[in-house]
């Protein structure tokens, strides 16, 4: 039975793109077959993470005004042989694409993957109404602070008001050493704000910059957030995976703060 | 030509004037005519209703209110007799009546309200969930919110300042009673509170003297408490 799963946010910059190239790599590394689709029109860049971007010929958009078939319009990805990319259109803009076009894309591609992963665009608009049209159930995710918590909490309200079968939350770039001192909000307190299921914790990590810009994603690799996003991918699969130790993260910071302890 | 139907209006009802000489056929489909046109303009007034120039039998009374609900929104919620038209009559006739439903009434709604949700009521609310911040709760009633309060409550929106709030946990960006607003102070983020560890207790909001305190939930609040 496939799924498409939305990975939104409300507010930008949080790492959405991130967690859907991790996501996506991670359930493709879990043996399932998967389609990452970038419905971020005008502001492609779910591409360019997964280093796939001299690849684009089709996007989209020719899918959608049938410009080309599907299937020559995804990308096969150079790792695994069971990860594709629908690249966005760069020259485009929202409104290229109405709702039923993708729930019609989406239902077409059911026939084929396991899993259908839309990265959506930041804002509630069009784009967003795009995203979440075809999807069976949301990742939302959020960074332990304010702003995005207070976007996570409409855009939650609007997935409910459109029905989504089921909402998951993934906090993003938790810091434990802040947490620890009090600086920074808690894992549970943030699920206690959005009331909704949470699915995982990745650490702020500079791994996950070096990959980013590396255009390889790092899920499953030794690194705490690797291991957070493979965790996350179990959990999307169904199973019972306990929630990571982050604090054990603190060994780089730790060392840190004590050689600046030492002095 | 004269207009066989002139519809003047205050804050709290309609009188309709009539012409004593057209038949009640074409007088009661220029009413619907009048109606349909500045449905707009009343929505969903609650208001009380006169008729002037012409004697009505019940029958066609009830004729025109099935004329006047059916092109709009407007609920007339009585009938003033001819001859006490008064704007003080009209307005204690539908203060009462408003009032009679807020105390019999009430709504509950289970499940979080989020940023951007408005949830508004003409009676009395109770919120299984929580308010968070960005989202508002408007009763002309009371407020209970069985759950944390975060975002911003209106209670008595038609004015009545013996409405209350209560919730579980009361950290509100607004509150409103009747006319009156207070807000919470600027440094009670949800964040400093987190760091402080304040005890989080039931707590109501009510107006007394044209302030609105906040006070714990306890017997004497309660004892002190009336139900307008």
């Amino acid at each position: 039975m496939s799924e498409v799963i939305v990975i939104t946010s409300g507010k930008g910059g949080v790492g959405k793109t991130t967690t859907t190239a991790n996501v996506g790599t991670g359930l493709a590394k879990l043996d399932k077959k998967v389609v990452l689709i970038d419905t971020d029109i005008g502001l492609r860049n779910l591409d360019v993470v997964m280093g796939l971007e001299n690849r684009i010929v089709y996007n989209l958009v020719d899918v959608v005004e049938g410009n080309c078939r599907i299937k020559q319009a995804l990308i096969k990805d150079k790792r695994y042989p069971n990860l594709y990319l629908l690249p966005s259109a760069q020259t485009r803009d929202k409104t290229a694409v109405t709702p039923e076009q993708m729930k019609k894309l989406t239902d077409e591609l059911r026939e084929e993957f396991d899993y259908i992963l839309l990265d959506c665009p930041a804002g509630i608009e069009q784009g967003f109404k795009n995203a979440v049209a075809g999807a069976d159930r949301a990742l939302v995710v959020t960074t332990p602070e304010v702003s995005a918590i207070r976007d996570a909490d409409r855009i939650i309200g609007l997935l409910e008001a459109n029905e989504l079968k089921r909402t998951d939350l993934i906090v993003n770039r938790i810091r434990m050493d802040m947490v620890k001192r009090g600086d920074m909000m808690s894992i549970d307190d943030v699920v206690d704000i959005l009331a909704v299921n949470l699915i995982g914790a990745v650490p702020d990590d500079e791994q996950i910059v070096i990959s980013t810009n590396q255009g390889e994603p790092l899920v499953g690799s030794d690194a705490l957030a690797g291991k957070a996003y493979m965790n996350i991918c179990k959990r999307i699969m169904g199973e019972d995976v306990p929630l990571l130790d982050l604090s054990a993260n603190n060994g780089f910071f730790a060392k840190l703060s004590s050689i600046f302890k030492k002095n | 030509m004269k207009e066989s139907v002139v519809i003047k209006s205050n804050a709290y009802g309609i009188v309709i004037n009539m012409d004593s000489e057209v038949p009640f056929d074409t007088l009661l489909a220029d009413i619907s005519k009048k109606f349909k046109e500045s449905a707009k303009f009343f929505k969903n007034a609650k208001m009380g209703i006169s008729f002037k120039g012409r004697e009505l039998t019940d029958e066609q009374e009830r004729a025109i209110l099935n004329v006047i609900s059916e092109n709009s929104n407007m609920e007339i919620l009585c009938v003033v007799d001819n001859g006490s038209l008064e704007e003080q009559v009209f307005k204690n006739a539908v203060e009462n009546k408003v009032a009679e439903i807020d105390a019999k009434d009430g709504q509950f709604y289970k499940g979080t309200l989020r940023s951007g949700q408005v949830f508004e009521a003409e009676t009395s609310v109770v919120i299984l969930g929580d308010v968070n911040p960005g989202a508002t709760v408007i009763s002309t009633g009371n407020i209970v919110v069985l759950g944390a309060l975060k975002g911003v409550a209106y209670a008595g929106g038609n004015g009545n300042e013996g409405a209350f709030v209560v919730a579980l946990e009361m950290s509100p960006v607004q509150i409103k009673i009747g006319d009156k607003i207070a807000r919470c102070s600027d440094t009670t983020s949800i964040f400093k509170k987190r760091k402080k560890k304040v005890s989080i207790e039931p707590k109501i909001a009510f107006v007394e003297d044209g302030n609105i305190y906040i006070e714990p939930v306890s017997r004497e609040v309660l004892n002190d408490l009336r139900l307008k």
